[in-house]
């Protein structure tokens, strides 16, 4: 195994982990974030993967963006799920 | 009993369907067709779609980034249908959550660190973004990148500013005019030579600033575009707060 | 001679990235074991940023090709970091986190009565 292989085994399993914390935890403001660190981990496994057009675009969007929409949207509903 | 014949029925024609497609060479293959650039020396050419971008990408479009090349050039009339997407999710967000008065915020200052700190940054913000979609053709990003980098200086305003907004009236002239660049151009080229969206502009030398004709023109409409949209979604987002 | 001062930078810029990683170390070592937000909000940004830095500069010397990015990397983890950190400690206090029962001080609440 090089440390290529490593780190996307390491960053795969962050990945994986913040999408089911994303999925299955009930206060949705953690959700959020745990949808923005997924997010995060994903543009650092597009730019390892040489693409990084992508990469930044996913920063940008999915990180800072959709990340604020949410957030903006729990704020005017309610926080926890019933 | 007509449901089991419609169920029948239904998988009889999707195996009809995968049969007819599965003898169709999508993708990969073009070593039957004529090769296009010299059709005399070697009749086929044996390079699959990803090879041929990458060997004729620069001649054809000037453009050193082949993402960009793809994106605007060989693709560009699906960019303009993703960029009149994006129109059609700003107008539905604005329309649902724009509010009229915004007196009614409650407004609570923020830290003077804060403060200070997002009216220093934005400048660098808002030139990281257009140095992204200026050299689109260049370096990797472009349009949409750029517009979402935008998009985020603003959100940074409007997260430490809670009596900012952004004009309306300024982000839809804005967001109009980036439209109509991206339409004339394209029909520009349809005029000059007979293809909408045809790259009529001179090349120049791949690698410089000013070189692959009509895609900075047309990126940078693109990263205006999304970056007035964006923020124009924030700010209906951000309306609603009391 | 020129290739001796390349050395002799490439080493400077060995034992900056050393220094970075074992301050980067002890961020995260106190990270687990402080007691209240704050004084972990105060490793998680101090120790962090020094680290960080220290990492940058070390490798913009023993590269120098890379020394105006890193600086300007560095530059902007300076103007950043302090700006994040601020917001959070001060959202937490708003929102009601206490204070460790061992801390000796609260300017901010001291400030907030003086008004």
């Amino acid at each position: 195994m090089d440390l290529f292989t490593i780190v996307s085994l390491i960053l795969i399993t962050i990945m994986i982990i913040a999408a089911i914390i994303a999925a299955e935890i009930k206060d949705l403001l953690s959700a959020a974030i745990a949808s923005g660190v997924m997010s995060l981990v994903v543009s650092i496994l597009f730019y390892m993967l040489q693409a990084p057009d992508v990469a930044i675009t996913e920063a940008a969007i999915g990180a800072a963006l959709s990340m604020a929409v949410m957030i903006f949207g729990i704020k005017s509903t309610k926080r926890w799920e019933k | 009993m007509k449901r089991v014949l419609a169920l029948t029925l239904a998988i009889l024609l999707f195996i009809v369907f995968a049969m007819a497609f599965a003898k169709i060479p999508f993708g990969e293959k073009m070593s039957n067709y004529p090769d296009y650039y010299n059709p005399i020396e070697n009749q086929t050419s044996n390079m699959s779609l990803p090879q041929h971008y990458l060997t004729y990408g620069k001649n054809d479009t000037g453009a050193t980034n082949m993402v960009t090349a793809v994106v605007v050039d060989y693709r560009g009339f699906d960019t303009l249908g993703e960029v009149t997407v994006l129109f059609l999710a700003s107008t539905g967000v604005g329309s649902l959550m724009y509010v009229e008065d915004k007196v009614k915020r409650k407004v609570r200052r923020s830290n003077a660190v804060v403060e200070t700190g997002s009216k220093l940054l934005f400048g660098f913000i808002i030139l990281f973004g257009a140095y992204i979609f200026i050299h689109g053709h260049l370096t990797p990003g472009g349009g949409f990148p750029g517009g979402a980098v935008i998009a985020s200086s603003f959100l940074l305003l409007y997260l430490a500013y809670p009596k900012f907004h952004a004009e309306h009236k300024k982000l839809n002239v804005s967001e109009s005019l980036a439209g109509l660049t991206f339409v004339i151009v394209g029909l520009l080229g349809l005029i000059i030579a007979g293809y909408f969206l045809y790259n009529f502009l001179p090349f120049g030398l791949p690698t410089y600033l000013f070189s692959a004709g009509v895609i900075p023109v047309i990126y940078v409409a693109i990263g205006v575009k999304v970056g007035s949209e964006l923020t124009g979604i924030v700010d209906a987002m951000m309306g609603v707060r009391e | 001679m020129s290739d001796i001062i390349l050395l002799i930078l490439q080493i400077i810029g060995y034992i900056f990235i050393s220094i970075g990683t074992f301050f980067l170390l002890l961020a995260s070592i106190g990270l687990l074991r402080m007691p209240d937000v704050y004084n972990r909000m105060q490793t998680a940004t101090k120790a962090t940023t020094l680290g960080s830095l220290s990492v940058l500069i070390g490798v913009g010397l023993i590269d120098l090709w890379w020394l105006p990015k890193s600086l300007i990397i560095a530059a902007f983890i300076v103007l950043t970091a302090p700006i994040g950190a601020s917001a959070l400690a001060r959202a937490s206090y708003k929102h009601g986190v206490k204070l460790w029962e061992g801390s000796v001080v609260d300017k901010y609440k001291e400030e907030k009565e003086e008004d």
